[in-house]
């Protein structure tokens, strides 16, 4: 008498009926042996699923955490990087239509526009000199940094919304409006700076 | 009898499950911490079973973590958030498996397990067996037997064929009856 194969018991364990199923449940009826297979199957399982649970051998969430900030700053910085080329193309245009119509406190204006766009660049490349990516950083340092980009990210795209919007507005309101954003702008990558750049150095990093 | 190993969840996240996923969505990194402590011992559990060293199930919980983390925000919420992660867990095991296939022999065969296999009276632990088996084996028999997936589930996520899951799994099972000295009653 031969006995239901090792894959015949386990497809009995399967949900629904496969074709077999009926002759194999009937074999079964009769054979104690392939009964006590399929309970020793049963008990293997049932011995698997209650092994004890593992854990691993050193705390691994900071090295995520880390990971995760690097990532994050990437993409920022990604987006950031296009949206700082896209302003400053912007600036020049700006710069050379109010140019054509040069009222003095236009140009005043316009000069410092380009002056905050300057600073800005310094700025930023003494972060990227800084490259905070590799560095690693407590928690608060983060946490701050962290919303320093999201307020630039956001200043970013008030600049995009007010040179798209140029065509509808005054142009002094609209000018005065791109000078405040600049130097909101140039403050918050100040306050950056003092976050990487100052805290590093007072470390000794 | 339950077919499916089951999570014991940890009561904040269970009680604050709502407002922890909010925040860890917003990037949150108090909130993406407590999602790793609650489901960090069974995916590292899932790993080290899958994986052949503790170095590789240590990187899967990492790489599986980073990803949540990436993807929470798109986390809309259907079906349970263990068996999200659980698919995150296993996609990156199989991952590693694939990675490593060069040392996916069919068993191992070296003198530690051959000493073992002579004595009558020293007979595997279950653990020693699971880990004796083939990587790709030890996979099928965790993932269908442990973890609940299907067939399909597993064949889907290997990119095999049903058959070659359920022939795994077979395998598997003749090894493991052989090693435990269950031996064949019939």
């Amino acid at each position: 008498m031969s006995h239901l194969t090792m894959e015949t018991l386990l497809a009995l364990r399967e949900p629904g009926v496969e074709p077999g199923d009926v002759a194999a449940r009937e074999h079964l009826a009769h054979c104690a042996a392939c009964r006590t297979e399929l309970e020793r199957l049963d008990q293997r399982a049932a011995r698997l699923r209650a092994l004890p649970p593992l854990r691993p051998s050193r705390n691994l969430w900071p090295a995520v955490h880390a990971r995760q900030q690097i990532e994050s700053r990437r993409r920022f910085r990604a987006r950031w990087t296009g949206v700082a080329g896209f302003l400053a193309a912007a600036s020049v245009a700006l710069a050379l239509v109010w140019g054509d119509v040069a009222r003095p406190d236009a140009a005043s204006a316009a000069a410092e526009i380009a002056a905050a766009r300057e600073r800005s660049q310094v700025l930023e490349s003494a972060l990227n000199q800084y490259n905070p990516d590799v560095r690693m950083i407590d928690g608060r340092t983060a946490r701050v940094s962290r919303e320093l980009e999201d307020r630039i990210a956001d200043l970013d795209q008030q600049l995009q919304d007010a040179q798209l919007r140029r065509a509808r507005q005054a142009e002094d309101e609209q000018q005065q409006q791109v000078l405040e954003l600049w130097r909101e702008r140039v403050g918050l990558l100040n306050a950056l700076v003092d976050v990487h750049v100052t805290r590093a150095s007072n470390v000794g990093l | 009898m339950s077919l499916t190993r089951t999570l014991p969840m940890d009561p904040y996240l269970v009680a604050n499950a709502d407002s922890v996923l909010a925040d860890a969505r917003q990037g949150d990194a108090a909130a993406l911490e407590k999602l790793f402590r609650a489901f960090e011992s069974p995916v590292y559990t899932l790993a080290r079973r899958i994986c052949r060293t503790a170095e590789d199930a240590e990187d899967v919980l990492q790489e599986t973590f980073f990803e949540v983390c990436r993807s929470i925000p798109r986390y809309r919420g259907e079906g349970s958030l263990w068996g999200w992660v659980r698919s995150i867990a296993a996609s990156k095991a199989l991952m590693r498996l694939r990675r490593n296939k060069y040392r996916d022999t069919d068993e191992l065969d070296d003198g530690v397990f051959a000493s073992r296999r002579e004595d009558t009276a020293l007979r595997m632990d279950l653990e020693a067996a699971l880990e004796r088996l083939s990587e790709t084996s030890r996979a099928v028999v965790w993932l269908h037997d442990v973890e609940g997936y299907t067939h399909e589930e597993i064949a889907g996520m290997m990119g095999k064929t049903v058959s070659f899951s359920k022939s795994q799994l077979a395998r598997a099972h003749v090894r493991l009856r052989h090693w435990l000295g269950e031996g064949v009653s019939a």
